[in-house]
């Protein structure tokens, strides 16, 4: 618990009665994954931006796993369920911050990419993969990128958020 | 960021212009909404929002 402070003494915390939510503002990106996915809970125009009361738990995880770097990371209050949390939990304490719990494995070299259809939103996918788009092909290692699946979007084929304006379901 | 340069990619993921999302290799898909997971080795997600089986393209963009 104390490693715990020393860690997070740059940034903040935010509790639920489930899970504590770690937010530190100087590795944040900016990309905004986090307040287009869950405006209820992380809503930058706010104080405090995170509202850990604005949804449920399940979907305040699935929301901070998203977060591509460790700006947002979130593990359970009861200690006892860090313990076997599974590898997909890219955000999960014990994944990217393995000094907080004991030692971990190392890689695992062939993680299969992860695809994931957000409801009535993008398709968020996550790992190492070649993109291509057009006549440009990208390297992505340990990356992310979050697909439009709605067809509005303006900065195609990328996800903008649009989607919520027009009321998507799929 | 040198150890990522060492990393095979593991799937490729492919936008084709004015259709699908094609996706092929070692990757996982997870549809929260509709609670699936599997691992088809290849698949076309839609991208126009016009599909009648969402998440999959079924060539609706074209109409
Ligand atoms: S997803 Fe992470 S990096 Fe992006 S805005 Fe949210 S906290 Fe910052
Ligand atoms: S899915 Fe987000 S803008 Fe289309
Ligand atoms: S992209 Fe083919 S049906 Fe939408």
């Amino acid at each position: 618990m104390e490693k715990d402070e020393k860690h997070f003494s740059g940034g903040k915390r935010y509790r639920n009665k489930d899970i504590t939510v770690y937010w530190k503002p100087s590795t944040c990106i900016h990309a905004s994954y986090c307040y287009r996915e869950l405006i209820e809970v992380f809503d930058p125009s706010r104080r405090p931006w995170v509202d850990m009361e604005g949804s449920t738990t399940e979907k305040i995880i699935e929301v901070v796993n998203l977060c591509p770097t460790d700006a947002l990371t979130w593990k359970y209050n009861d200690e006892a369920l860090n313990e076997d949390v599974r590898a997909d939990q890219y955000n999960h304490v014990k994944f990217r911050r393995p000094e907080l719990i004991g030692s971990i494995n190392d890689t695992v070299e062939e993680t299969p990419v992860s695809v994931k259809v957000m409801i009535d939103g993008p398709v968020v996918i996550k790992g190492d993969f070649d993109f291509i788009n057009g006549t440009t092909r990208k390297e992505v290692r340990d990356g992310m990128i979050s697909i439009c699946r709605c067809g509005v979007s303006d900065h195609q084929p990328f996800c903008d958020g649009r989607h919520r304006k027009i009321g998507f379901t799929g | 960021m040198d150890e990522n340069k060492n990393k095979k990619p593991q799937a490729v993921v492919e936008i084709i212009e004015f259709g699908p999302l094609k996706i092929s290799g070692n990757f996982t898909l997870k549809d929260i909404k509709r609670d699936k997971e599997e691992s088809p080795g290849e698949i076309w997600l839609c991208r126009c929002g016009k599909s009648n089986n969402k998440p999959y393209c079924d060539e609706s963009h074209k109409k």
